[in-house]
């Protein structure tokens, strides 16, 4: 890829970072840790994958992005705001009465919303059916999922992961952020679903294992999906909770974050040095 | 023919395929439920639009809210409390909560699977999907309305969750009868009770009607089909005008049609109600007419209670 478009993505993600704060700034709290550890997926998505129009959100032709942990919604929200969907003053009504951005989201409230996700286990059934629609159509868009590495305890996704994999659905791809941290401690240690990608290989999944952070390399390794012809794709994307708030990564305590001054602060002085650094590249790139 | 003993499973089936050949956006999900739910043929006629899915009723639940979203109308069949109770949160999030045009049918439903006992009986259905909003609740009561309630449901814009039996069960009505959604049938008018009946026990209201008219008592009695939304003029009126309601249902008194009534009844006209249906216990095993009879669902033991329950106001 262009060394410019790679760099242009990743200040949509810093910005994307910004939108997090403002809603959190809003809200006064929230899920933040798995809406940062997700950043670059979802903007690889809105910013490169996604074929999708917001002026036109229910395109039947679009591409579909279920967000299986709706409790991630932080991320969706500054995304869809980033990618004009909405205007970016909703998203300083996070945590207000009637809010069209509840804390998980809701279809009927705001354009570019697939799915009700919140209680956990439900996106990857959903997205099945999706790409069963889709393909019954004969339309050539892809059904996408986000979906965390706690959630995978949920028995009801082995239900639709054999289901997929059994209706030979390639045109789905399943992204599990592996933060590897959930409300009560690390995953390992709560309910292990590792090793993860055997584990979907058995279910009849291809599977590759990717840093997910490297823009670059969520794009690319998407572009070769279906990753075998009448299989579909699970990408896990190791990443890291909270990424960008120095205080709080890799923090189990910063699942939901009730932001006091101070630390709130410390993120936005976070957020300018990764702007700096941005800058620094760009000046390298002579832009 | 009036009182000709027809296979509810079989009439559900025919219908789906009879509104299949003109709508090509009904699509059939099983979780290993098709032949079961008599859509085994619909799997031989339109093998494209079946999808076999095995024993996994809430993944079903959440694939036909995904093949909702791309304009298919899903109907998913199956043994009603596995499509009721187990999956309850997919059926209140994915269908109920994001509005979705799918039809769940639970068959073999109240005690129809009667030797079978408790975790097969579905007798609390109608009560916890009456909780989520914007759901329609049909329970048509002979092979006539089941055949119309599936053209209903289908033509229907909306999540809708229908109900039938197994055991062979009379004709009622003459083809011709009006059946809307949501408008309960006035089978026939009196002054003295109302008799409500619903579902699989309709015929039993009926016959004991007309035991309860021998006896010169005079009975309204209704078909509540669509026990949500409730036909909330009709059931005012009744008790407006008969100053005293009875409802019968193969369901816990609990939840289902008798509270429903009441729900209205009591807020708005009050009057004397009397509930026949399962109390707060599990319900017993054994063959399905002693099943009834034990509940007090059979119509001489329906009219000794309505004559009871007249006789004590």
């Amino acid at each position: 890829m262009d060394p410019k478009e790679i760099l242009k993505l990743e200040y949509t993600a810093l910005n994307i970072r910004r939108n997090i704060l403002r809603l959190i700034r809003a809200g006064e709290s929230g899920h933040v840790g798995g809406a940062l550890s997700s950043v670059e997926i979802v903007t690889a998505l809105y910013f490169n994958l996604l074929n999708i129009d917001p002026g036109n959100p229910k395109w039947p032709q679009r591409d579909r992005f279920v967000l299986s942990a709706g409790h991630k919604c932080l991320v969706l929200y500054a995304a869809l705001a980033e990618r004009g969907f909405f205007d970016k003053s909703v998203l300083d009504t996070y945590g207000a009465l009637d809010s069209r951005i509840p804390g998980h989201p809701n279809m009927h409230k705001l354009p570019g919303v697939e799915t009700n996700t919140g209680a956990l286990g439900h996106g990857l059934s959903i997205a099945g059916g999706m790409a069963i629609g889709l393909r019954l159509d004969r339309s050539p868009a892809k059904v996408y999922v986000l979906m965390g590495d706690g959630e995978l305890a949920e028995g009801s996704n082995w239900e639709a992961a054999s289901a997929a994999a059994m209706h030979k659905l390639d045109n789905l791809v399943v992204f599990v952020d592996r933060n590897r941290l959930q409300i009560s401690g690390p995953t390992l240690e709560v309910m292990s679903y590792e090793p993860l990608d055997e584990r979907w290989r058995s279910f009849g999944w291809r599977v590759r294992i990717i840093d997910g952070h490297d823009l670059e390399l969520i794009i690319s390794t998407v572009n070769e999906t279906p990753f075998e012809k009448g299989k579909p794709s699970v990408i896990i994307a190791d990443t890291i909770k909270s990424k960008g708030l120095s205080f709080a990564e890799g923090k189990v305590s910063y699942h939901y974050w009730k932001a006091n001054p101070g630390e709130m602060e410390q993120a936005e002085h976070d957020l300018n040095n990764i702007e700096k650094q941005l800058k620094a590249k760009m000046e390298r790139f002579g832009l | 023919m009036i009182n000709e003993l027809k296979d509810p499973r079989k009439i559900f089936g025919e219908a789906v395929i009879e509104a299949s050949e003109t709508n090509p956006n009904i699509v059939v999900l099983s979780a290993d439920s098709s032949s079961g739910s008599g859509l085994g043929d619909f799997k031989k006629k339109f093998p494209d639009r079946h999808f076999e899915f095995g024993i996994m009723e809430q993944g079903v639940t959440g694939i036909a809210c995904g093949l909702a979203t791309t304009g298919k109308i899903p109907v998913f069949a199956a043994i009603a409390p596995f499509v009721t109770a187990r999956n309850f949160e997919m059926f209140r999030n994915d269908l109920g909560y994001m509005n979705q045009n799918v039809k769940v049918v639970g068959r073999c439903a109240g005690l129809t699977y009667d030797q079978l006992g408790s975790t097969h009986h579905s007798i609390d259905d109608v009560a916890i999907i009456r909780t989520i909003p914007g759901v329609t609740i049909i329970n048509p009561g002979d092979p006539v309305t089941i055949k119309k309630a599936v053209h209903a449901m289908i033509d229907h814009v909306g999540p809708c969750y229908m109900k039938i039996g197994s055991p062979k069960m009379p004709v009622l009505y003459e083809e011709e009868v009006d059946f809307n959604l949501g408008k309960g049938i006035v089978i026939k008018d009196g002054h003295d009770v109302t008799l409500i009946g619903t579902g699989t026990v309709l015929s039993k209201a009926v016959a004991a009607a007309k035991l309860l008219e021998d006896e010169g008592i005079s009975v309204r009695l209704i078909d509540i089909h669509t026990i949500k939304p409730l036909d909330r003029e009709l059931i005012l009126s009744a008790a407006r005008e008969t100053g005293r309601i009875v409802t019968v249902e193969e369901h816990f008194t609990t939840g289902g049609l008798g509270s429903a009534v009441a729900e209205i009844c009591s807020q708005e006209c009050p009057v004397q109600m009397k509930m026949i249906g399962i109390g707060d216990y599990y319900a017993s095993n054994g063959p399905y007419e002693e099943l009834l009879g034990k509940y007090g669902l059979q119509p001489d033991l329906i009219k000794e209670t309505v004559i009871k329950f007249i006789k004590n106001k």
